[in-house]
């Protein structure tokens, strides 16, 4: 990574562009936009970016298809922006790979705030490797030796807690759907399941959060699926 | 029935005879008290009765007294022979009073039968227009005539097909098997016809062709019915008419609540914007902060007003339609908490759902709405620093009760149907901003989950309550295996 990341910003609307591209150059990001799905795959593919961010409503290709063409060969963090009557698109493009939303009107310390995920999770995705050890706050969970630990103090965690906290902080900061949750943690015949998920993630809370009602790591996205925060 | 008119034609005939030979036997008897122009006198009595039976039976009467007075009583007796002018006098006189009389009475006769005939056509028409007033509904209409030609024209396969131009599906009445009537049958159809064109169709089977009575009873038949499906397609286009008035006067309602609600914060984003881009306001200054502030925070609000436009065009076209799921409702409660905090920073938030409520099927991100819009409207009403309270309970008949509740000023009973409608406002539209859209929303939402929502006073406090039904297709909320053994 370069020392100004390189963002690709997809948007058929030309005033966001414009916002955006004044925004994130303050901002001292570099940055490239395309008005056009295939403009910005073609855009992606000659000069590879950190992070891409991607209308669902653009006029020629659907956003959840420009989700599965990046994917066929690069591991570049998408976050997706939709409109609020667009859920469903937004779920797809989340389960096509997308690894973040952003719902318009959006504030510009929310983006920077994902942005920021975004690019921590590109250089894992550069370095290919895995972090084993996962730090959020007072939690620590270390992936490989099956051991989470709250402020020093071992948490007992079941079998089906410890494989559902791990995928989701193996995947710290990206929204992940319902569907690929209980795909990874259950079983791909149980993604129409949620209870099971509601479940379970009430009992993780329990077990990790201060207060499990108004939950700091384990993060509810309404209609989505759940996020892990690391800070 | 042609077949019996001609038998009974028949048997009048034979009947016409058989007097004339009686009258004939009992004269004859009596001749020797009698006189020759009183023989002829009675034998007008059976000509006459005859008459009344038709001119047929009427004439061959009159003949055949003719005959018989001839033969048994002018001399020379029993042969037709005449030999005094006197008496060929008195049998041509016989003959053309006979003739005369039977013809009067015969007409008469059968042109009461015409009256009568028509009197009948009237009554039959006057019953149908009177059953076909006022129905609304092309099948009611088809069956209302359908009935009445069974009943009137007996026929063997009767089907009405009523299909106004313009019309898409047909109402159709066939009881007795529809059309198709075997071939060795008439089949009878009429069209029903106004000047505004094709109404649609009488098909009528029948073993024989239709007197020309009949036939023009039908076919007023017809003409009644056609004018009752104009009646009725009439007053079909009045009511859309007045279904579309009526959405145009809540579209109006909409456009001015919209445009009003939504220039507010324009006017003020304007004003803030233009503000900072003239220079006037120095960069390190509160003004500065309050203009961006003010900006923001109007963005938002423009924000919830579109976002609920859009609910609402979306439950009016029935596409709200709730992905429900087993979900676990203190879970929705905390989001909706989480993300309300700072606007309820002034109220005090009481909670109390409990954790091991059961599993609700509900579309997380709905109820979530329902319950962001109660809490806003309890924060616009009740006074700062009291406190809002949300409760939720099993109740016995399978559902979850939820309360939300606050210390704002009770609500006249008469309000309490009505704040879930669109645009009704219990407080004059200027002090509080707002669509006079959230409530609706709710009951919508609410609603479309099988749900009930209303509002109450308590002796205290004013509360929105809904209820959410615990099942889903029938199930029960499941109760899930969950580990309790830690690796």
């Amino acid at each position: 990574m370069s020392a100004q990341p390189h963002i690709l910003v997809i948007d058929d609307e030309p005033q966001i562009l414009r916002a955006l591209r004044t925004i994130l150059v303050e901002k001292h990001f570099r940055v490239t936009t395309a008005s056009r799905g295939e403009e910005g795959l073609a855009l992606a593919a000659a000069n590879p970016p950190d992070v891409i961010i991607l209308d669902l409503g653009l006029p020629d290709l659907d956003g959840t298809e420009v989700c599965a063409r990046l994917r066929e060969w690069t591991l570049t963090p998408i976050i997706v922006l939709s409109a609020r009557e667009s859920e469903r698109d937004k779920v797809a493009a989340l389960d096509q790979g997308a690894d973040d939303y952003l719902t318009k009107p959006f504030g510009i310390e929310e983006l920077l705030a994902r942005l920021r995920v975004a690019l921590r999770h590109s250089a894992r995705a550069q370095n290919k490797t895995k972090a084993t050890v996962v730090k959020a706050g007072d939690l620590v969970i270390d992936l490989a030796g099956h051991v989470v630990t709250r402020n020093g103090a071992e948490v007992k965690l079941t079998a089906t807690e410890f494989r559902l906290l791990a995928y989701l902080a193996a995947n710290a900061g990206r929204v992940l759907t319902h569907q690929s949750i209980l795909a990874h943690v259950w079983d791909p015949a149980e993604v129409d399941s949620v209870e099971y998920l509601r479940v379970y993630m009430r009992q993780l809370r329990k077990k990790l959060e201060d207060d499990p009602r108004q939950p700091v790591y384990l993060l509810t996205e309404p209609g989505v699926g759940y996020r892990f925060m690391v800070d | 029935m042609s077949r019996r008119f001609q038998l009974s034609s028949l048997l009048f005939y034979t009947l016409a005879i058989f007097a004339i030979a009686a009258t004939a036997g009992v004269l004859h008897l009596l001749r020797g008290s009698l006189s020759t122009p009183t023989i002829a006198l009675f034998f007008l009595l059976p000509v006459g009765a005859s008459a009344v039976r038709g001119l047929g039976p009427g004439l061959t009467a009159a003949f055949c007294a003719f005959l018989a007075f001839n033969y048994f009583f002018i001399e020379p007796l029993y042969t037709l022979v005449v030999h005094h002018t006197q008496d060929v006098l008195v049998l041509i006189v016989f003959l053309i009073v006979a003739v005369t009389i039977s013809q009067l009475v015969g007409q008469a006769q059968s042109s009461r039968a015409v009256a009568e005939a028509r009197e009948r056509e009237a009554t039959h028409l006057y019953v149908l227009s009177a059953a076909l007033a006022g129905l609304r509904d092309y099948s009611e209409i088809a069956r209302t005539l359908g009935e009445h030609l069974q009943e009137v024209f007996h026929p063997t396969t009767i089907e009405i097909i009523i299909q106004p131009a313009g019309h898409a599906s047909p109402a159709t009445y066939a009881p007795l098997g529809g059309s198709g009537a075997p071939a060795s049958q008439a089949e009878h159809v009429v069209l029903l016809t106004t000047p505004r064109g094709k109404m649609g169709e009488i098909h009528l089977g029948k073993a024989q062709a239709l007197s020309p009575a009949n036939e023009r009873l039908l076919q007023a038949f017809a003409h009644q019915s056609a004018l009752a499906v104009e009646r009725a397609t009439l007053a079909q286009a009045e009511t859309r008419a007045e279904v579309l008035e009526e959405s145009d006067r809540l579209k109006s309602a909409l456009l001015s609540s919209v445009s009003h609600e939504l220039r507010t914060p324009l006017a003020t984003i304007k004003a803030a914007a233009t503000s900072l881009r003239s220079g006037d306001v120095p960069w390190e200054s509160l003004a500065r902060g309050d203009l961006l502030g003010a900006i923001d925070e109007e963005v938002d609000l423009m924000n919830r007003l579109v976002g609920n436009l859009l609910d609402m065009s979306r439950i009016e076209s029935g596409a709200l339609k709730p992905r429900r799921e087993w979900n676990i409702l203190a879970e929705i409660v905390g989001g909706v908490i989480a993300r309300m905090r700072l606007a309820a920073q002034r109220h005090r938030l009481d909670i109390d759902v409990p954790e091991d409520l059961p599993l609700a099927p509900v579309d997380y991100v709905q109820v979530e709405q329902v319950l962001t819009n109660l809490i806003s409207n309890s924060l616009k009403y009740a006074p700062p620093g009291t406190t809002i309270r949300i409760h939720a309970r099993p109740t016995g008949e399978n559902a979850i009760h939820v309360q939300v509740s606050n210390e704002g000023p009770p609500v006249l009973p008469e309000h309490l149907e009505r704040i879930f409608d669109k645009f009704y406002r219990v407080t004059a539209a200027d002090r509080i901003t707002g669509t006079g859209l959230g409530l609706s929303i709710c009951k919508g939402i609410v609603e479309a989950h099988g749900g009930r929502i209303w509002a109450e006073n308590l002796p205290d406090r004013f509360a929105f309550n809904f209820t959410l039904p615990l099942t889903l297709d029938g199930m029960a909320p499941p109760s899930l295996p969950v580990e309790t053994e830690p690796v």
